[in-house]
């Protein structure tokens, strides 16, 4: 055979991999530097099918790019922005160390900046394309709003992030394109459509931050730095989209400047704009000054058969939809202290409300609690002194139930006080087969626009339930039986030996039971012992997890109990309603 | 200057010239005999060469000009004699002099020090002199030309720019913003602007175009949404059934994360022979009393070792043992190729049973590659491997029933959004897990008590 002999690790996937530390040499940065490009530019590590063969032959756990994404880099020009930037700290260490202040200044006047623009366009090569991936960037820059001043991160990045997010709900809120909403434990999960993206955030519950020590707070905030010119060119596009003006301006100045001695109060006066924006009670301002929102029709065209059946439909199910967008037009809220107003402002005037609040709670309240014309007064606590008599009071959850439903919900469920229906997830797509809680039941038959059904069938109903819940229990009670084994066995016995008192003793039996009960109460003892004899670390886990498995038995029946005793009174209140009648 | 003192010499040797001192005369070199000395190196010529006549006649001349300003030969008879006509009015003159002179005459010390050389001090050249004066002249001619062609230079242009933009009140020169500026403007970047019609690869050769980025890099990492949203029994006030399957998981995990643990503990655990006085003391005491046994072993095993170490040499076959042994083979060989032939006729018969064979080999393969096609679909939404530690995924966030709070307003948010955010940045492959880097002190801390606490106390 001719030829040279081929020596390992020269070609093949040996070539294509390069690992982290080579490509930070090969574009001469650093290894926070090089971060934050990777993260700007999108190029993250990978993970090779043959570890060993791209290692050379060592099995060390490794992070790799591929080399080709790494030339990719050497063509940016940011990079030799960051060197410029380095080069710029060095000098600006050394003019602080020399104690030349006019050096100092003149540097920072000639700090080196960059934008990420092109690194945008390079990334979305459309518009659609930047819609989809606004996920993430909403809810980063969601979350860096809330910050606390603190020093985490810089104050500009909060105060952009601030601005971006008020930017995007006055979108929302103007084209009405808000789907869903989930209170969570975590945070406040919103979905809207827009242009025909589903697009999902997160936001924190206001007041909620400890700042978690194992995050790598420049990785985020390099995300968020992209993220913060991904999402600002969105809005831009969407607002043009809409026609409205950007940055985004209130319509009808007058009426907002109605009251400036309570904004001197609130903010200072190169503030206030940007607050009385970010109060979500005002609408936009537009480019062109529409009358009113014209009625966008579908085009007809003739079509004959089973497309013009279709097109029926699809016609009904727009009509519907925008029936749906402005669900609470004509219903005026207004907003107690307690509850979250940003949160529920958002939601009302996405979908049409009016919404005001305490002018003392925040800039841009429109009109008073004494107002008349209030239909609806949200409120988050057992009771309230002054009542209306012309407005329902009712808890928060009805408006995010309600949105959910795509209906007004009935109220009943949600007065002053009242324990609530549970709150269910508009994420969760039950398919054929799966539980269905029998609210969402109750909900679904609502929207069909099925009347209640009659109170004798849900009381059926709600019995038909309640077994569903002792059936449940019995499957809790089961796992406990599992745990106290001994127990059982000696109710086994009693039950037995109540048994044998009614019939004749048989001697041979009775021993054998006996020798039975003895091995078990040998095994009890044995385990008794064996938990003495614990190490006190083992002992602790060990109680951990007896304790674990108590609580969730304790749990279960407490959730059971409470919810029976909630269907109880729920009935009596029914009964005597009826009586009443 | 052999040339100038040629020179010089023929001016001594002039019939017109006088000379200051009296002696000088051309008489005194020739007294002299002259050495006889080889010419041909210039060491000679210094060094033999009389040139004390000239020296003298130099110095003669630099005199004559420090005291009288230029060669005396050279000036006029007026200059230097004069016609006395005896004493003029002495008694008047001394007093006015005298008046005059005691404001006027300036200290002994400055007449001492002024110079009393008749010849001019050399102008200072550089006093005159200006740095770069051709260049600045030529640059000046340049503006000049420029000027009268109607170009300004660049400076006289900015500030012209500068003043009318402050009187128009607008910024000429954008300063560039910071990116995270939160007044910074935006623009539609994704408007179709003109085209470029410039040449492609000139663009790119001077950075004007960028280089095409990969299709490659616009795929995700991985397959899973950039929100998760949590399931039913997260909900603030849930339904009683999905916030016990939620609360089933979160206790599974927990069971997992308890099993790893025991197991680890029951590996680690320290075995039943733990080192007793007894044992510790055997051990200590081991090599001494065994000593005298082993001693008189040692030659018998040496003994083993020399009748184990040859082995017995094979003694070699006889040619009928190969000619036995090769027919054997051969028979074997023939033995199975029949045996072969008879089971592929055989085969015939057993078509039905290879059939259902193949039926089920094939099945089987079909079906590992449907598991192979799963598993690689399931690994698309698996966080990799990236770096030296692998994803942990973080605990659920869960709140058991008793922390439900009834209302929104009495909610205790659970876990952290920027710990969630992070983490799904992991699981998704866009970055390499991380652990915050240990701190490690390099030095020990030195405790010291202060005088005045330890006078106190």
């Amino acid at each position: 055979m001719g030829g040279l002999q081929k020596k390992k690790y020269e070609s093949g996937s040996a070539t294509n991999y390069i690992t982290r530390n080579k490509a930070r040499k090969k574009l001469s940065l650093s290894l926070a530097d090089f971060r934050r490009l990777c993260i700007l530019k999108g190029i993250y590590p990978h993970e090779p099918k043959h570890k060993k063969k791209v290692n050379k032959g060592s099995t060390a756990p490794r992070t790799f790019y591929l080399l080709k994404d790494i030339r990719f880099l050497l063509h940016e020009p940011i990079v030799g922005k960051f060197r410029e930037y380095k080069i710029f700290v060095r000098k600006l260490r050394k003019a602080y160390g020399k104690a030349e202040w006019g050096g100092v200044e003149r540097l920072k006047e000639n700090k080196p900046v960059y934008k990420l623009d092109h690194i945008i366009k390079e990334r979305y090569p459309t518009f659609i394309d930047a819609l989809r991936d606004v996920d993430d960037s909403l809810s980063m820059c969601f979350l860096f709003s809330t910050f606390a001043r603190t020093g985490k991160c810089h104050v500009q990045t909060i105060q952009l992030c601030r601005r971006l997010s008020v930017e995007w709900m006055n979108y929302i809120i103007s084209s009405r394109s808000l789907r869903k909403v989930f209170l969570s434990i975590k945070g406040i999960y919103y979905q809207a459509e827009v242009l025909g993206q589903t697009i999902t955030w997160i936001i924190p519950y206001q007041f909620a931050h400890d700042h978690p020590t194992d995050v790598d707070y420049r990785v985020m905030a390099t995300f968020t730095e992209f993220y913060t010119t991904l999402l600002g060119f969105v809005n831009f596009r969407l607002y043009q989209t809409l026609n409205l003006v950007y940055p985004p301006k209130l319509d009808g100045q007058g009426e907002i400047s109605l009251k400036p001695e309570f904004e001197e109060d609130y903010a200072l006066e190169s503030e206030s704009y940007t607050e009385k924006l970010s109060a979500l009670s005002a609408s936009l301002a537009r480019m062109v000054p529409s009358a009113e929102e014209e009625e966008t029709e579908l085009d007809h065209f003739p079509i004959e058969g089973e497309d013009l059946e279709k097109m029926e439909v699809r016609e009904k199910m727009e009509q519907e939809q925008i029936k749906q967008k402005k669900f609470f037009e004509g219903l005026k809220f207004f907003l107690n202290r307690e509850v979250p107003r940003e949160s529920l402002a958002f939601v009302i005037r996405c979908f049409g409300g009016e919404v005001s609040w305490d002018k003392s709670l925040c800039i841009g309240s429109t009109y008073d609690a004494t107002d008349e014309t209030i239909t609806h007064h949200i409120v988050d606590r057992p009771s309230i002194d002054k009542q209306y008599i012309n407005r329902y009071y009712i808890q928060p959850q009805w408006v995010y139930d309600s949105v959910n439903a795509k209906i007004l919900l009935p109220v009943e469920e949600y007065f002053l006080g009242v324990t609530l229906p549970p709150h269910l997830s508009p994420f969760v797509e039950e398919t054929e087969g799966d539980y269905v809680p029998p609210e969402k039941l109750k909900l679904m038959a609502l929207q069909r626009g099925e009347k209640p059904q009659t109170e004798e069938d849900e009381e059926e109903e709600e019995e038909e339930e309640e077994e569903e819940d002792d059936e449940e229990d019995d499957q809790s009670e089961e796992e406990d039986e599992a745990e106290d084994e001994a127990n059982l066995a000696e109710m086994e016995e009693k039950r037995s030996r109540g048994k044998s008192l009614s019939v004749k003793v048989t001697p041979g039996k009775a021993k054998a039971e006996n020798r039975k009960r003895a091995a078990e109460e040998e095994k009890a003892e044995e385990k008794r012992l064996a938990i003495m004899m614990m190490k006190k670390r083992e002992k602790y886990l060990y109680d951990k997890i007896m304790f674990g498995k108590k609580r969730n038995v304790r749990e279960a029946n407490k959730l059971a109990a409470k919810r029976k005793a909630h269907d109880d009174a729920s009935k009596e209140d029914k009964k005597k309603k009826k009586k009443k009648c | 200057m052999a040339a100038a003192r040629k020179h010089k010499r023929m001016a001594a040797s002039q019939p017109g010239f006088l000379s200051f001192n009296s002696g000088l005369d051309g008489n005194s070199s020739d007294i002299k005999r002259r050495k006889r000395v080889n010419k041909n190196k210039k060491k000679n010529w210094n060094k033999y060469s009389d040139i004390q006549d000239v020296e003298e006649f130099l110095d003669d001349v630099r005199l004559q000009e420090k005291a009288a300003g230029g060669l005396i030969a050279e000036k006029p008879d007026a200059s230097l004699f004069f016609v006395d006509t005896g004493e003029k009015n002495k008694e008047t003159q001394p007093q006015t002099t005298v008046k005059k002179g005691k404001r006027s005459k300036p200290l002994r010390i400055d007449l001492i020090l002024q110079p009393d050389s008749r010849i001019p001090a050399p102008k200072n050249v550089l006093a005159f002199q200006q740095p770069n004066a051709k260049k600045q002249r030529r640059m000046a001619e340049k503006a000049a030309r420029l000027a009268a062609m109607g170009v300004l230079p660049r400076r006289e242009k900015l500030l012209q720019l500068r003043r009318a933009a402050a009187a128009s009140g607008l910024p000429v020169k954008e300063t560039p913003v910071a990116n995270n500026n939160p007044a910074r403007a935006f623009y539609d970047l994704w408007s179709a602007g003109t085209p470029e019609t410039a040449d492609p690869y000139y663009l790119e050769q001077t950075k004007k175009k960028l280089v095409k980025r990969p299709d490659r890099l616009n795929e995700k990492p991985s397959v899973l949404p950039a929100i998760e949203v949590v399931g039913p029994g997260g909900s603030y006030n849930p339904d009683f059934f999905s916030h016990q399957d939620l609360l089933r998981e979160a206790h599974e995990v927990e069971v997992k994360k308890l099993k790893a643990e025991e197991r680890l503990a029951r590996q680690l655990a320290v075995k039943e022979d733990i080192a007793t006085e007894e044992s510790s003391f055997k051990e200590q005491v081991e090599g001494l009393i065994e000593e005298g046994d082993v001693e008189p072993e040692e030659p018998e095993g040496g003994s083993e070792d020399t009748v184990i170490g040859p082995t017995a040499t094979q003694e070699k076959k006889t040619e009928k043992q190969r000619r036995k042994e090769k027919a054997q083979r051969i028979k074997e060989l023939r033995r199975k190729a029949e045996r072969q032939m008879i089971d592929k006729q055989q085969q015939l018969f057993q078509l039905r049973s290879i059939r259902a064979n193949l039926k089920t080999q094939e099945q089987r393969t079909k079906q590992r590659q449907a598991q192979r096609k799963a598993n690689q679909e399931a690994q698309k939404s698996m966080p990799r491997r990236l770096g030296r530690l692998k994803f942990q995924a973080p605990d659920l966030d869960v709140q058991l029933s008793h922390e439900l709070a009834g209302s929104l307003r009495g909610l205790k948010p659970e876990g952290s959004i920027l710990k969630d955010r992070f983490m799904s940045l992991q699981k998704r492959n866009l970055i390499e897990p991380r652990e915050r880097a240990k701190f490690k002190r390099k030095y020990k801390v030195k405790y010291t008590e202060k005088r005045a606490f330890r006078e106190i106390v």
